[in-house]
């Protein structure tokens, strides 16, 4: 009799487990599929708005390398790379915010507050007023910058092993000492000078092409690659450091290995599009509300991140005031106010 | 200072019956962390009169204090330069030092400072506005644009966010990737409003004369009385919000009154002294150190170690190069961020 009960309750919750899985696959595949559909649509977008207006169609035929040979210039050449780079460079961060957020359990751990991106900053803008040097010397500047910030978050913040709330701690120091470092930087300049070096400081997806994008998109493919090796302990690991053990988790070499990756995806789309701002804060925590599973969403962060690029270059070079805006710029005015929709509505289902 | 009687002397009758039993050993860590940080700041503001270019006796600033002589050259640096920016330098102090206390109270984030918060960004896009569209360029001008830029951020960040702790911090960095960028598209635009910027948002306690302190001190009073009132609330509030509610606490009345209080006193500090980093940050999780996780002495310590740090930090920028300053807020966040560092490394750091 007992035993029957326990079997028909074993039954039942053995259902309900089925059915929370399957309802989580398919809310997964649906944002993801969206985030594909608008990728589309807007890349298409991309593809036929410009100084030289293509309809869509034109424009995809020219993508497909047929059609009139100007237009198949203005589509490979001028803005192909641009769109791809915007891809790339979103999906970058998205993914490397959302690595640092549930690798450090906590929905602020993002590069930019952890002053990696500031790192990034800081180098690129010394790189410009102090050394005085242009091109992709900056960018390596940058890169530099970036890593550096990283190893010294992560020297200061190592005591026996790598803490969750150590390594965000040290971090949000070495931001505001980047930031601040920064300002007196900028405040010293001359004044052309640093207007320019602010304009390197906002982020920007225009002039990754050729070489460099394939540099990118090479890198962040390998990283990406690794990250999803590690994907796997990701779920554990937002339980807490001794249920991931008890699941079988090496916590350590997990946190290390995905928090390397986070800095390898941060530095190498910071040093060729700048610190393109916020991106890996904003695209991980809608992701996380559009799926509402208290995953770390890491494939979703990716497409919303790709598809909030997207969008903001979109945005920035047709739609303000006539005028192009860096989409560093554009990022935080299109992507916060929808998170903050999202934080407002979602009271009782958020888990952030 | 923010104890009771009744409660210093419950302290001290139960160290008579348990002779050196830890509580007594605490009370008197406690006291002797207070002393201590008062002598500190008493010196500190002592070196703020006496030392910079010019080094002036210390009795010779007790004389320019008690008995001004229009004549004395060494009286009109400690009356007209000196006294303004101590007294600067102690009010935004006090107040970031506070501020800082009530932020991680009542976001149990301990990477939370008003900066975080979106306070410092409303502050700046209020100033940015304020240069670039009324053409305000003197302190006593700006400082109430900085003070309602921060309230409004304030405000809205705690009318999103305000029933969940973890989705405040979110909501404040949200706010702040949401304005930051507004404030770099006007300073890209407008060459006049960005040199102006780059000099304010660098953080100093020069330039803003006695006036400025004259009008604003009311609001770091009246911000220090609420913090006191408070102080008992969060540590009910440190226990959970379930635990508060049952032990009585209006949580939501808490979090309101907190967010007043920070207004009140970061707002007053941003305008004094324009938006200093990691004082707000580093100075709670020193105090924290030192005097553990009551916040009545948190809170106590706070407010006397934040003027320590910030006119620390303004003296030694005025003494580390030789024909020139480096502005208070560089050398607070060169400070700090080995505070924090030290804090970060140390046994207990998750006692928020």
């Amino acid at each position: 009799m007992a035993n029957d009960l326990m079997t028909t309750y074993a039954v039942a919750a053995g259902s309900a487990v089925r059915h929370l899985r399957a309802a989580r696959r398919r809310r997964l595949v649906l944002v993801l599929a969206a985030c594909a559909v608008l990728l589309v649509a807007l890349a298409t977008l991309a593809l036929s708005l410009g100084a030289a207006s293509l309809p869509p169609g034109r424009a995809l035929t020219a993508l497909l390398g047929v059609g009139e040979a100007k237009d198949v210039f203005i589509v490979h050449r001028l803005r192909l790379p641009r769109v791809a780079a915007a891809v790339v460079v979103g999906a970058c961060f998205g993914l490397a915010g959302a690595l640092f957020q549930s690798t450090l359990r906590n929905p602020l751990a993002s590069p930019d507050i952890l002053g990696i991106a500031s790192g990034a900053s800081l180098g690129a803008v010394w790189a410009l007023l102090v050394a005085g040097v242009t091109g992709l010397a900056v960018a390596g500047a940058a890169f530099a910058g970036a890593l550096l910030v990283a190893v010294a978050i992560w020297f200061f913040a190592w005591r026996r092993g790598l803490h969750s709330i150590r390594f965000v701690l040290v971090g949000v120091g070495f931001a505001y000492l980047c930031s601040s470092l920064l300002a007196w930087l900028l405040s010293n300049a001359e004044e052309r000078v640093a207007q320019s070096a602010l304009l390197w400081t906002v982020g920007s997806v225009s002039d990754i092409r050729g070489e460099e994008l394939a540099l990118l998109a090479v890198v962040a493919a390998v990283l990406a690659l690794a990250v999803s090796l590690l994907a796997r302990t990701q779920g554990p690991l937002a339980l807490g450091d001794d249920n991931a053990r008890a699941l079988g988790v090496h916590v350590d070499a997990a946190r290390v290995g995905s928090l390397l990756l986070a800095v390898g995806l941060v530095a190498i789309a910071t040093s060729f599009a700048g610190p393109v701002a916020f991106v890996a804060l904003v695209a991980p925590a809608i992701a996380r509300r559009l799926l509402s599973d208290g995953g770390a969403a890491l494939l979703a962060s990716a497409g919303v991140g790709a598809v909030l690029v997207l969008t903001a270059d979109l945005v920035g070079q047709h739609a303000v005031l006539g005028v192009s805006a860096p989409v560093g710029i554009v990022t935080g005015i299109v992507g916060a106010p929808y998170l903050l929709w999202l934080l407002a509505t979602n009271e009782r289902k958020s888990r952030a | 200072m923010l104890t009771s009687p009744r409660e210093s002397s419950g302290e001290v009758t139960r160290s008579r019956t348990a002779g050196a039993d830890p509580v007594a050993r605490r009370a008197r860590r406690r006291a002797l962390a207070l002393v201590l940080a008062l002598v500190a700041l008493g010196l500190i503001a002592v070196a703020s009169l006496a030392l910079g270019v010019r080094d002036i006796a210390p009795a010779d600033v007790w004389n320019a204090l008690v008995a001004p002589d229009a004549a004395n050259q060494d009286h009109r640096v400690v009356l007209e330069q000196r006294l303004p920016r101590t007294l600067v330098g102690l009010a935004a102090g006090v107040a970031l030092g506070l501020a800082g206390t009530l932020v991680q109270g009542v976001t149990r984030n301990p990477i939370a400072d008003p900066g975080l918060l979106g306070l410092n960004s409303g502050a700046s896009l209020a100033v940015v506005c304020a240069f670039w569209l009324v053409g305000v360029t003197a302190p006593i001008g700006y400082v109430w644009f900085a003070f309602l830029g921060a309230a409004a951020a304030a405000l809205l960040v705690f009318s999103i966010g305000a029933a969940q702790p973890v989705r405040l911090a979110l909501v404040g960095a949200t706010v702040t990737a949401l304005i930051t960028p507004l404030i770099t598209l006007v300073l890209l635009r407008d060459a006049t409003a960005f040199n102006l910027y780059r000099f304010w948002v660098v953080g100093s306690l020069t330039g803003r004369g006695l006036d400025t302190v004259a009008t604003l001190w009311p609001f770091v009073v009246v911000g220090t009385i609420l913090a006191v009132v408070l102080a008992h609330r969060l540590n009910m509030l440190a226990l959970g919000d379930d635990v508060a509610r049952a032990l009585g606490q209006r949580v939501g009345t808490t979090r309101a009154m907190t967010g007043v209080a920070v207004v009140l006193l970061s707002g007053t500090a941003t305008a004094l002294a324009g938006p200093i980093a990691l004082v707000g940050l580093a100075v709670p999780h020193a105090a924290r150190r030192l005097v553990g996780t009551d916040y009545r002495w948190v809170m106590a310590l706070a407010a006397l170690l934040g003027p320590v740090m910030l006119l620390g930090a303004d003296v030694i920028g005025r003494l580390v190069l030789p024909h020139s300053e480096l502005e208070a807020g560089v050398v607070a966040a060169l400070l700090g961020a080995p505070v924090l560092v030290a804090v970060a490394r140390g046994r207990n750091v998750a006692g928020v």
